[in-house]
């Protein structure tokens, strides 16, 4: 049995179009101006990526498409629908692998499919072992998260995210805290998952050539309020090697587009 | 921190200060500084704990103590988990209760004695009420600490995941509280402990506070020291054993200590 078949039909990827949004965090001593107005299209299938100053609101507007947080003003869609709040359809992915640590390697994998109630938990598990084995973590399935290193962390995160067959994929800097040769290696994967299995993506980083290496668009973002600076559209072929001299060439435009903007007073962290 | 050394050489080392102890006890009671009738030698305590046991008066008081103890403290156990889970996931509650619970828990356990009596009369209900009261709160409000101080990534990684209502509850705040409720049924085994031991010191005819009330109205020091260091010893090994066990398999789990369990 294949994954895809096992988890149901296999669901279309999302489209997320963001409108006029605005996110205004309002504390008792100061109300911050963290988002927007920002307009942003994301097609079905598309890789884009967000890259900002430190504290721009990357993060912010990731959780705005999560459902964890509402926007102040504007409206974020998937595929029309207003999100009303967390959902199944998006699946996030964070800088910490957040992976459960009471539960092993497989369970954390299989705890999303738990939603599909037809499922048994044979099924359950015969897709978590085919996630597993896409990732790269074939064996580890009894592990648990002490067990694993930073990367193989972020690998299962990646297949916990991926089994409920989730429309998009919102990643805020999952590879952040990683070893370079690590990373590299799951740019790589990362690229063959989109390729195979086309999940809309939204990700935050702020690594100008992990942004080369992945997008099919790069958003550049301007200091808070974030607005949208720049768009580039990436054209060069995949899989893209890390150390391709057009990946460097692209990460550096990136750079220069990212200078032109003034860094925030406070350096603050990603609000 | 200590972790650093060996299981066995810290036992060891444990096993001769306990050593020097009943030393330093021995040569106290040789130079005489305190009347026999009120320090006993280790000897006379050794001696009459043996007497105890060959008497059958000393197991069964064990047995009924560890009894109640087990009853009160799985009730007293389950209202804490609720009332901790409850604090933990509404604001409402826990401001309700937060203040009452760390009131109560200023109370000594003795002092829940008098009213459990005027409550529940001479029946073993009184030695629960006094466990539970004892033990109840500190359990609750190590629950609701864990709930509200779990990583948030845990709880936005469940609900992306579709998790929401009571399965995010039990599913993942349960669990991922679950260091900090083990610290929590650890304090609350020790509390319930002292009130299973003040209650039946005044009213009860058999465990070990009555062993200690009846050794202190015949002037027995040496059944007094004795029953003390029982007491002591059984709550020792429940906690060492059962419990840090339980705790360190947790935090290693948890990722909060390294595992030494492996090469």
């Amino acid at each position: 049995m294949t994954a895809a078949a096992a988890a149901g039909s296999a669901a279309a990827p999302a489209r997320i179009t963001l409108s006029g949004v605005t996110k205004r965090f309002i504390t008792p001593r100061a109300s911050v101006d963290a988002l927007g107005p920002l307009t942003l299209d994301v097609a079905e299938g598309e890789f884009v990526v967000l890259v900002g100053p430190s504290g721009c609101g990357k993060t912010t507007l990731l959780n705005l498409v999560a459902g964890f947080e509402t926007a102040t003003d504007g409206e974020v869609r998937v595929d029309g629908a207003p999100v009303a709040g967390p959902g199944p359809d998006r699946a996030m992915i964070f800088q910490e692998s957040a992976l459960f640590p009471w539960l092993n390697i497989e369970d954390n994998v299989a705890f999303g499919l738990r939603q599909h109630a037809r499922m048994s938990a044979t099924e359950r598990r015969a897709v978590a072992l085919e996630y597993l084995r896409l990732v790269h973590l074939e064996g580890f399935e009894h592990a648990f998260v002490h067990e694993l290193s930073g990367g193989m962390k972020q690998r299962a995160a990646l297949a916990r995210a991926l089994a409920p067959r989730p429309r998009a994929l919102l990643c805020d800097e999952p590879f952040g805290s990683l070893d370079a040769l690590t990373r590299e290696r799951l740019y790589a994967e990362l690229q063959e998952l989109h390729a195979r299995t086309r999940r809309t993506t939204l990700f935050v980083t702020h690594n100008t050539r992990e942004a080369a290496c992945l997008a099919d668009r790069v958003v550049v973002l301007t200091s808070r309020p974030a607005t949208i600076a720049s768009v580039l559209a990436v054209d060069l072929p995949r899989p893209r090697n890390f150390y391709d001299p057009r990946v460097s060439e692209l990460a550096g435009e990136i750079l220069a587009h990212l200078r032109a903007e003034p860094t925030p007073s406070n350096g603050g962290r990603d609000a | 921190m200590p972790e650093a050394r060996p299981l066995r050489s810290r036992n060891l080392a444990f096993l001769g200060f306990l050593l020097l102890l009943l030393v330093l006890w021995q040569a106290v009671w040789s130079v005489g500084l305190l009347p026999g009738y009120s320090l006993p030698s280790p000897a006379q305590v050794a001696v009459r704990l043996a007497e105890l046991a060959r008497d059958g008066a000393l197991w069964p008081s064990v047995q009924a103590s560890v009894v109640r103890m087990a009853l009160g403290f799985v009730l007293s156990a389950a209202l804490g988990l609720a009332l901790g889970l409850a604090m933990g996931l509404s604001t409402l509650a826990d401001s309700c209760l937060r203040s009452l619970f760390l009131g109560l828990q200023t109370l000594p356990s003795a002092a829940w004695v008098p009213i459990a009596l005027l409550l529940f009369g001479l029946g073993d209900a009184a030695i629960y009420f006094v466990i539970v009261m004892s033990s109840m709160a500190a359990m609750a409000i190590a629950t609701a600490d864990g709930i509200s101080h779990i990583p948030p990534h845990y709880l936005r990684a469940a609900r992306s995941l579709g998790t929401s209502g009571v399965a995010l509850s039990t599913r993942v705040a349960l669990p991922a509280a679950l260091p900090s409720i083990v610290t929590g049924i650890k304090l609350g085994w020790t509390l319930g402990w002292h009130g299973v031991v003040s209650a039946e010191l005044i009213k009860s005819s058999i465990g070990l506070g009555f062993l200690l009330h009846a050794g202190r109205e015949l002037n027995d020091a040496a059944q007094v020291v004795g029953i003390m260091l029982v007491t002591i010893f059984i709550g020792l090994v429940l906690d060492r054993v059962l419990f840090a066990w339980f705790e360190r398999r947790i935090r290693v789990r948890w990722g909060f200590a390294p595992d030494t369990s492996r090469g």
